[in-house]
């Protein structure tokens, strides 16, 4: 009766096992449609971008920061084949005399009024905040101890110096005055400093540094308006 | 020395065994078109795998792998249509295959966020299987 019973339980895993279909996960590409109304908002200006003042780090930063970002942007929407964007040197020509403030953000009116002068469907504007937090670290690894023989347990303290951008991009509709986006994007980067090169680093340019994390900031919003592809995930049963 | 039990119990273990390995030997000619349109998608030829899927579902039109592989493959060279009516194709065959159903539906979720899905389509709406 036992040896049944054991028999019965090892045909009834060995028919599941049978059973169960081999599936191969793959990746294939899939067409993402872009997130906002690309037919309406084909053509666009982009106005420099603004540093919001509250942020004691950003006084300190070069004033044509935001015009830089504002130009990257400009000339990643330009790559895509849907957009058209006023360029930079017409946007200059066309803000002769103007200065973009902080206000601007909450005067939608102001920047239809705008839109309209440039001709175009919708503005973009937004604002960044750039800071560094710096915290002492210390690294643990192993050294080879000449005294004792062997490896040893040893540590190293450094600077940890962490950089972030929080940029704010906004599209106003020209012809209603909505805002129909309004998103923010967290870009960081660390480095690692000694004593030394932490003093120097506390004074020397930083404008690379936002340059590239600005980039990074406005490829990401430039992807999401954009029709493009992304992989995902399907199942081929072997 | 054994006991009867247990010689008998490796005896019936000894013929599953020989048996698994007979029909191994005789692989279908389905099941090799399958494997190898596989390897061709797991390398992105696609058009190969769809070639090879196209002669497993002439041999077989009731093989419900071959028909969901082949939604697979369509869809990623971009034929919509075709991949819903095999995706639908190889659900109808095997209602209850998880996989089928997957990719079924986030064919049609794809289908529908850019704005080409068929309403009249049927629906799957039961919650999607745990992975």
């Amino acid at each position: 009766m036992q040896i049944a019973k054991r028999i019965g339980i090892l045909l009834g895993v060995l028919t599941l096992c049978g059973c169960g279909n081999a599936v191969t996960r793959v990746s294939i590409p899939v067409k993402v449609q872009s997130e906002i109304d690309i037919t309406r908002y084909s053509n666009f200006a982009v106005l420099p971008f603004i540093s919001e003042k509250q942020i004691e780090r950003n006084e300190k930063l070069p004033p044509e920061i935001g015009e830089e970002i504002a130009s990257i942007l400009r000339r990643g929407l330009a790559r895509q084949k849907h957009f058209e964007v006023v360029s930079t040197q017409e946007t200059a020509r066309l803000l002769t005399g103007e200065t973009v403030e902080e206000d601007w953000l909450s005067n939608t009116k102001h920047l239809s009024e705008f839109g309209e002068y440039f001709e175009v469907k919708a503005v973009i504007i937004g604002s960044f905040r750039f800071y560094a937090d710096s915290r002492p670290r210390r690294y643990y690894g192993e050294r080879y101890s000449v005294q004792r023989q062997r490896y040893v347990l040893d540590y190293q303290d450094y600077m940890q110096k962490t950089y972030l951008l929080s940029l704010r991009v906004m599209i106003v509709d020209v012809e209603t005055e909505e805002v129909v986006w309004d998103e923010s994007y967290r870009r960081s980067t660390a480095e690692a400093h000694t004593i030394g090169s932490f003093i120097f680093s506390q004074v020397g340019p930083q404008a690379n540094t936002i340059r590239e994390l600005g980039r990074r900031a406005v490829s990401e919003f430039t992807r999401q308006i954009s029709p493009h592809y992304e992989n995902e995930d399907r199942y081929l049963v072997n | 020395m054994l006991r009867y039990s247990q010689l008998a119990s490796i005896a019936i273990l000894l013929c599953i065994i020989l048996c698994g390995c007979a029909g191994f030997g005789d692989v279908t000619r389905t099941e090799a078109y399958n494997r190898f349109a596989i390897k061709a998608a797991q390398a992105q030829l696609w058009n190969e795998a769809v070639f090879r899927w196209k002669q497993v579902v002439s041999i077989d039109p009731e093989d419900a792998k071959a028909h969901n592989n082949l939604g697979v493959a369509y869809e990623a060279l971009g034929n919509m249509e075709e991949a819903i009516a095999s995706y639908q194709r190889a659900a109808e065959l095997e209602p209850n295959n998880k996989y089928y159903r997957l990719n079924y539906r986030r064919c049609r979720i794809h289908l529908r966020r850019s704005g080409g899905d068929d309403e009249d389509a049927p629906q799957l709406e039961e919650p999607l299987p745990t992975e």
